[in-house]
């Protein structure tokens, strides 16, 4: 373990030497970053998907620089983007790729996750394609047995607005979240995967790291492939899962000093651990 | 006649009896089963560890020793500012002002309103005024000024109902004695108004130490041990919140956290009565 720690940080002071060198060329006064000198706090608020990996990372930067805060605050990636554009975080964190009126936001991606339709466990279908599933989503089908189940109406599941996975379901699906006849609405994915799991025979989709844990902890539910894809953080990783998002952490201008140095290392291998352990899909580099 | 009169009217107390009982016991149950369930989850994981410890992986290992530091500081912060206010502000509308008047009844049908209002409201309220206008930034000072103004009206309304339950016998022989106004409220009114003020603690209490709303914007998410009041500070109650809707395999310690916070509310009630019952029940008796 210490080996591990010991290897992480020479490998972030590399970075930030590289960095900082770059960073102060030609000027007189060329320093790095030592542990002394990197000071301060960072604010850094938006998705709750991304909220405890990002606060991990923090713990494990704050080890390494005794006289930085990495203070993380929750709250949905609307609320990050707009924080960031008002100054009152420096880092907002975004669980979705950028959106076109973002362009003014400096976006740097720290990991990819999946998102899956799951269902009960013991619900008898196996499969839904991706027309089914915007039937379903759309309240034109409204009973299992129209898609190989049993006689049992159909209880749909959606996200809040203003979740990132919900867009990325959307966005992959193509129906208007207006479109959507949902019987429940639900925020975080650890509260979808509680609702499906208690309802035979609801339908809900929600991040695959979260799901693909909890099914190994046995709870019932299951994880429908898309496409002829098996969703799994392995699928995921390699490409092949087609609705994946990027999950982001921005800033409003260029980062420099300390933001530099905390994204830097959200971006670096030495934190690849903590993404895995948080269920995420680290970056292929 | 008698007998086909009273074989109804015993069907009907037989009725009645069931009812009653039936949903007392009914409301029992739920508690019990609420309460079994978070002992039955939750004890295994309780040690004098988990209760110093910070919190792991993002809370699904480690203890709560920050969160339950950061709970205790907000609390205080609220209270620090709530009872002052709320005891002055029902001071003055239960003995200094009149019920017909204007003033009065602006007040005390503003307060009303404000006790019905969802505690999200207080919690963006509080983002937009002591995070943001009077820049104090995801804080514990912020997160207990919201909750004070939270539980305010609360406070205000049962303590000024303690005031108006004291007879007006007291009133009348303070004065008749020649006590000023001030020493009849300090000695008298104040030391027999404790009741209503005690119910009052209690509900907003219970009411700030169970919230999530008002605190996930304003005193924040950081599960650190703060360093100060300036410093954001997680809350019990979200903690709890996190662990069992946004953490996978956070669970266990989510329950672990919720018998904390029901250990620490009965210990609160528990004070708060014990205080009406013998230290303050005394000091009306010595006056």
């Amino acid at each position: 373990m210490s080996c591990v720690f010991r290897l992480n940080r020479c490998g972030s002071l590399v970075t930030l030497l590289t960095l900082a060198l770059l960073g102060t060329l030609g000027s007189a006064t060329a320093q790095t970053f030592s542990a002394e000198q990197l000071s301060g706090k960072l604010v850094i608020t938006g998705a709750s998907t991304l909220a405890p990996l990002i606060a991990e990372i923090g713990k494990r930067f704050e080890s390494h620089y005794p006289k930085v805060r990495v203070d993380v605050q929750t709250g949905g990636s609307s609320r990050g983007v707009a924080d960031v554009r008002q100054g009152f975080a420096d880092i907002g964190m975004v669980s979705r790729a950028m959106k076109a009126e973002e362009k003014d936001l400096h976006a740097f991606s720290v990991a990819r996750d999946g998102v899956g339709v799951i269902l009960h466990k013991e619900n008898p279908v196996q499969a839904l394609t991706d027309e089914q599933v915007v039937a379903i989503y759309t309240g034109k089908i409204i009973n299992w047995k129209d898609v190989g189940g049993k006689d049992a109406p159909i209880t749909v599941v959606n996200k809040a607005e203003g979740r990132s996975t919900l867009e990325v379901f959307l966005h992959y699906f193509k129906i208007r979240n207006t479109d959507v006849k949902a019987h429940v609405v639900i925020g975080d994915n650890e509260q979808g995967i509680k609702t499906v799991a208690g309802n035979r025979h609801a339908i809900g989709y929600v991040s695959i790291g979260t799901a693909e844990y909890d099914e190994s902890q046995g709870v019932p539910i299951k994880l429908l492939s898309v496409g002829g894809v098996a969703a799994s953080t392995e699928t995921v990783r390699n490409g092949t899962f087609p609705i994946s998002r990027p999950l982001h952490i921005v800033t409003r201008t260029p980062p420099v000093g300390l933001t530099k140095a905390f994204i830097d290392y959200a971006q670096s291998k030495a934190v690849h651990d903590i993404i895995k352990q948080q269920y995420f899909v680290p970056m292929v580099d | 006649m008698a007998e086909t009169l009273s074989r109804p009217q015993n069907l009907r107390e037989w009725l009645a009896f069931v009812l009653v009982w039936g949903a007392a016991g009914l409301v029992t149950a739920v508690f019990c089963w609420l309460l079994g369930d978070i002992v039955w989850h939750g004890i295994g994981h309780v040690s004098w560890t988990f209760l110093t410890a910070p919190p792991e992986n993002a809370g699904r290992q480690g203890g709560i020793g920050p969160i339950l530091a950061s709970t205790s500081l907000i609390l205080g912060v609220c209270l620090a500012v709530s009872l002052p206010i709320g005891i002055g502000t029902a001071v003055l509308l239960a003995e200094f002002t009149s019920d017909q008047s204007l003033f009065g009844r602006i007040t005390r049908r503003s307060l009303d309103i404000l006790a019905g209002v969802p505690s999200i409201v207080f919690g963006l309220f509080g983002n937009a005024f002591f995070c943001k206008m009077l820049g104090l930034g995801f804080s514990i000072l912020s997160g207990g000024l919201t909750l004070a103004c939270m539980v305010l009206p609360v406070l205000i309304r049962s303590t000024e109902e303690g005031f108006r339950a004291v007879p007006a016998s007291y009133r009348l022989s303070a004065a008749a004695l020649g006590l000023s106004r001030t020493t009849t409220l300090i000695h008298l009114l104040l030391p027999a108004a404790v009741p209503g003020l005690l119910v009052g603690l209690v509900l907003g209490v219970g009411r700030a130490i169970a919230e999530t709303a008002a605190l996930i914007f304003t005193s924040g998410y950081v599960d650190r041990m703060p360093e100060s009041l300036l410093d954001s500070g997680r809350a019990l109650s979200i903690h709890i919140f996190d662990l069992s809707m946004n953490v996978s395999g956070g669970d266990t310690n989510a329950y672990a956290s919720a018998l904390i916070l029901v250990i620490m509310l009965l210990a609160i009630n528990g004070t708060v009565s014990w205080l009406a019952t013998y230290g303050l029940h005394r000091k009306i008796m010595t006056v």
